[in-house]
């Protein structure tokens, strides 16, 4: 994991509109200013750029409830497969 | 004079039955047409999904004629049924009357494997697309192709509005007999969109089914497209019957509007909204002889706020009403399922059966309305609402009635 977390967060920031301070582990997701499809185009361009596959069903909503970056990152990292 | 606009012919063709016949068979019966299977491209890319395919068409595609056989499988499906469809209804188009026949077909995608094929063509082998793709992809080629094939020289073009097109083109269509602009119509509509590029860019998306369409059950976990087409003739109820034609349903009320709010996630508030405004000037005597078809795709988020949108509208009769998901049994049609739908919601009413939802595994608290889990039942309905609430927010909702 600690091997994309450097690139994860770059991606996150880039999308991250709202934001106005650092991006860490600790920043609230609710700070991003992120919307309901950032999520899957975050996850689009790290598939694209780490060639990585993040499967995921929406339905089953493996990103809900999470309040910082942190939590993010996490469950990202349970779903990234290498290609 | 008030003109009513009554249904006069059905005609069908689904991954449940190629007929009107065999698709009720199906509903009746609780049958699942979804099924794993694999589509490929370019002998190098391969995706395995749940669907539900129209399958062993190809006789009766050909015996549409050489013309047909120069279109696009949405358009041929689309043909298939407005054939039943006039068949059914017993009328003959001759010169006058064809001038003042409508024929609304709509679509979502429309040409899809046209298009996959032309880009597979160019891209993988070097060629050139096919000297017909242009008038094979366009989404108005299933009403054209219609307009030519039966002399219909009324309004003629397609509607287009995702998953509620169906019932947009039904609604519009009788709006134009109700106005005078025509006194009978074709209206449904067709989509045949399972090709290799299409499911990739639904796999891409993230809200397909692994293994089937639940709706409204707890462990329910997306969409599974299917294919087809659905057609009614419309016709001007005095008109219907100077002719001596057998009246099907009524078209008792139509609803349509938008969100205003989210390119994917629903609002309660559109919802009920459309729902209210088909089931204006409709008389519920008793609750309980009320159906909806409903929308029904078994997203996490359409069917609790499908669920929340029927209660803010039937408030404490919303109990008594019963519904159900055809999607369950045939999966999602898309710019199809509106017309396919609404004829679900006919045949339940003049047979006096609740097709079920199927794959019902798990009550939501969520979700706590009478969905008809897994088995058929009969019901005397005296009135069926087909509900349609598509990607961006737009919905419609027709209500039909009794003759």
């Amino acid at each position: 994991m600690a091997e994309y977390e450097a690139s994860l967060l770059e991606i996150i920031k880039e999308h991250a509109v709202g934001l106005t301070g650092e991006l860490n582990r600790d920043t609230p997701i609710a700070d991003l200013g992120i919307d309901s499809f950032s999520v899957v185009e975050i996850i689009y361009e790290i598939e694209e750029k780490l060639n990585v596959e993040v499967p995921f069903n929406a339905n089953e909503n493996p990103f809900g409830d999470m309040a910082t970056v942190g939590d993010l990152l996490d469950a990202l990292d349970k779903l990234i497969k290498k290609k | 004079m008030t003109r009513n606009v009554v249904v006069t012919g059905m005609g069908v063709v689904s991954p449940l039955g190629n007929n009107i016949g065999t698709y009720w068979d199906g509903l009746r019966e609780g049958r699942s047409a979804i099924i794993k299977r694999e589509y490929q491209a370019a002998d190098k890319f391969s995706l395995t999904v749940p669907v539900a395919p129209i399958d062993d068409i190809a006789d009766m595609i050909k015996s549409l004629g050489r013309d047909m056989l120069r279109a696009d499988r949405f358009s041929q499906l689309a043909v298939i049924a407005a054939d039943e469809a006039i068949k059914d209804s017993g009328i003959e188009f001759d010169e006058a009357l064809g001038a003042r026949t409508a024929c609304i077909i709509g679509t979502g995608i429309g040409g899809q494997t046209t298009l996959d094929d032309g880009y597979q063509a160019m891209l993988c082998r070097d060629r050139r697309p096919h000297p017909l793709t242009i008038l094979k992809i366009i989404p108005n080629a299933p009403a054209s192709h219609l307009s030519i094939r039966h002399g219909l020289r009324g309004p003629t073009f397609a509607v287009s509005s995702a998953c509620a097109t169906g019932a947009h083109a039904i609604g519009v269509c009788a709006d134009l007999i109700r106005s005078g602009s025509a006194d009978v119509g074709l209206a449904g509509s067709s989509e045949a969109a399972l090709s290799y590029g299409a499911l990739e860019a639904w796999k891409a998306m993230h809200i397909l089914a692994d293994e089937t369409c639940r709706p409204f059950s707890k462990n329910r976990n997306g969409l599974v497209i299917g294919e087809g087409a659905g057609v009614l003739v419309l016709e001007e109820e005095e008109h219907a019957k100077k002719r001596g034609a057998e009246i099907i349903a009524r078209i008792a009320g139509f609803g349509m509007n938008a969100d205003g709010n989210d390119m994917i996630n629903p609002s309660v508030d559109g919802a009920s909204r459309a729902i209210e405004l088909a089931m204006e000037g409709v008389t519920v005597d008793d609750p309980s002889g009320v159906y909806i078809n409903a929308h029904g795709t078994g997203t996490l988020l359409n069917d609790p706020t499908e669920t929340k949108a029927i209660r803010t509208v039937f408030c404490a009769d919303a109990d008594a009403v019963v519904v159900s998901s055809t999607k369950s049994m045939h999966g999602h049609l898309l710019g199809a399922a509106g017309g396919i739908e609404t004829i679900a919601a006919i045949l339940a009413m003049k047979n006096g059966i609740v097709p079920p939802t199927v794959n019902y595994d798990e009550p939501d608290p969520a979700c706590d309305l009478d969905y008809t889990p897994n088995k058929a039942k009969e019901r005397n309905i005296s009135v069926a609402l087909s509900n349609s609430f598509a990607f961006g927010g737009l919905n419609a909702v027709v209500a039909f009635s009794k003759p």
